[in-house]
């Protein structure tokens, strides 16, 4: 069973080295930590805005850098480096004690910087959303699969929205294509993830005819929530926003499948969000929506 | 029996809408190749990461007056009402802008696009693009995207190799000198406003936007770098630069 957890805080000294690999000459900081120091955070659906659950998700990001002042990196590849999203990354992200930076791959003439050893010295990897396809591609041209992988080692916490999130796993249910279809991922963390899980119901069907096929765990994340992985294995569900959850999708072996939803702790939001409903009026709306349905049974 | 249609690459070295606003004339070269009255185009800008600011400048440099223009999204699919390889088959002239040759050829191959896109070539679509979609025809080119100069395989329709912003950026042009002596195949390199035009795999002609734009074949020639500047024509008016001699480059 997963535990719930609201935050958790890793301090640099609890990171203990295992092994200093020759091969790490870019970086001199990066050592292996162990297994369970490792974290992936893959997020249902999040932006970077005030809406209901994305500043307690970030909140939540920015408390899993095993460090007090975080050097958090946006990775905007999925969706082509587009300007808008970098800049909402910078203001959502701008009003904490933390260092932020952004890899645009499509614009590296203008950058010049080594994007190998800036990854390998960051706290935190965020990857945005978009074509999980072309993300992956993209990664791949520039050798940088290869990198993720390393910083996933050194003890960089890795998390991602969307195309963000299922990078990291065995294989996502993508639009990439048009139609939700199951492609493969890096393959950090075994087993199949669908994101936007209830918004979009092809998508859940995906990953339920994904997980059948595959005889592979699937888990389904909503907006607004998140799996959290520990080394490979899942650790804790978290959510933003009441609703949003996290579902495992099992195999009996054989057309069918099972889905639990993972325990998990609200998030606190840590002020009202700009399309906060409030208590009263959402009960006179749930009360109004009963007694309609209580006039359509008549 | 029908003859085999004209296959039609038309290389920039830097220029078109992309980066010579005012200056049609490369872009009128391109869509008057077509033979159409009024061309089907479809721009292809996923070495920009499919930059909304760059679709926008297409449309409007490419309006409905004069051609039938679309682009094609590899990153919004889901949102394309069309099939992509159809689409593309069914254009006269497939326009490939700027930006990274490596993120844009790792997204062709994983959509496919690279065969649709010889398969393109092959039915006399005619294949043209700047910078990124100038090196993208070519077995080998030549890419300062990175900072410093880096060998890339391109589709390999061309069977040369391949630089642009050749005069504007002189580590190219060290870089490919010494790649030249190692083997490298004769490349072909254009300034910014210079245009190589190939049928077939074969070069015929160099057509420039501006006065002053050139092109160039570099090739091996007993151990030495033998650099030929190539003959251009002005698209502004009819004077043609004849062809000056061809001048011996030290070895590097």
């Amino acid at each position: 069973m997963l535990e719930a957890t609201s935050g958790e805080r890793r301090t640099r000294a609890t990171a203990t080295p295992v092994a200093a690999e020759p091969g790490a000459g870019a970086a001199p900081g990066a050592v292996t930590v162990r297994e369970d120091q490792r974290l992936i955070l893959a997020l249902g659906g999040h932006e970077f805005s005030r809406r209901r659950g994305n500043e307690a998700l970030r909140d939540y990001v920015l408390a899993l850098a095993p460090a007090t002042r975080p050097r958090v990196c946006l990775l905007p590849t999925a969706s082509g480096d587009p300007h808008d999203q970098i800049a909402a990354f910078r203001r959502s992200m701008g009003g904490f004690d933390c260092e932020l930076s952004h890899v645009s791959l499509f614009r590296l003439e203008s950058e010049r910087v080594s994007v190998e050893k800036h990854l390998l010295t960051r706290d935190v990897i965020y990857v945005g959303g978009g074509s999980m396809v072309n993300l992956l591609a993209i990664w791949r041209a520039h050798s940088l699969d290869r990198v993720l992988r390393r910083a996933w080692e050194c003890g960089v916490v890795l998390c991602g929205q969307s195309a963000g999130a299922m990078c990291w796993f065995e294989a996502g249910v993508s639009r990439s294509a048009g139609a939700a279809s199951d492609v493969p991922g890096l393959g950090f963390v075994p087993g199949v993830l669908s994101v936007h899980y209830h918004r979009d119901p092809d998508r859940r069907r995906a990953l339920h005819a994904a997980v059948a096929r595959r005889r592979a765990t699937g888990y389904g994340v909503d907006d607004g929530a998140g799996l959290l992985v520990r080394g490979t294995s899942p650790a804790a569900a978290v959510s933003g926003r009441e609703g949003a959850g996290v579902w495992r999708v099992e195999t009996n072996g054989g057309e069918t499948v099972t889905e639990t939803p993972l325990a998990h702790a609200p998030i606190p939001d840590p002020r009202p969000a700009i399309d906060e409903v409030p208590a009263a009026v959402r009960e006179l709306r749930r009360v109004r929506e009963a007694r309609a349905r209580h006039r359509r049974l008549r | 029996m029908a003859t085999a249609p004209k296959r039609q690459i038309v290389t920039f070295g830097g220029g078109g809408f992309s980066m010579e606003a005012g200056n049609p004339l490369l872009d009128d070269f391109v869509l008057a190749l077509t033979g159409k009255r009024r061309p089907r185009v479809c721009f292809v800008p996923t070495a920009s990461g499919d930059a909304d600011h760059y679709i926008v400048r297409f449309y409007r440099a490419f309006g409905s007056d004069r051609c039938e223009p679309s682009h094609l999204s590899l990153f919004r699919r889901h949102r394309t009402p069309f099939d992509p390889s159809d689409h593309l088959l069914s254009r006269d002239l497939i326009y490939v802008g700027g930006g990274s040759v490596a993120s844009m050829l790792g997204v062709w191959r994983a959509h496919g696009i690279d065969r649709t896109l010889r398969a393109a070539w092959e039915r006399g679509i005619v294949l043209c693009g700047l910078s990124a979609g100038s090196l993208c025809w070519f077995a080998d080119g030549v890419s300062t995207f990175h900072g410093d100069p880096q060998r890339v395989a391109g589709l390999g329709l061309l069977p040369w190799s391949n630089t642009v912003h050749y005069s504007s950026e002189p580590a190219r042009r060290e870089a490919l000198h010494g790649w030249i002596l190692d083997g490298m195949p004769t490349a072909y390199a254009a300034d910014d406003g210079a245009a190589l035009h190939f049928v077939g795999t074969e070069f015929v002609q160099v057509v420039a936007s501006r006065k002053n734009a050139r092109a160039y074949r570099i090739e091996r020639r007993q151990r030495q770098v033998l650099t030929t500047q190539l003959g251009t024509r002005y698209l502004g008016d009819a004077e043609v630069v004849p062809l000056r001699r061809s001048e011996l480059a030290a070895e590097a």
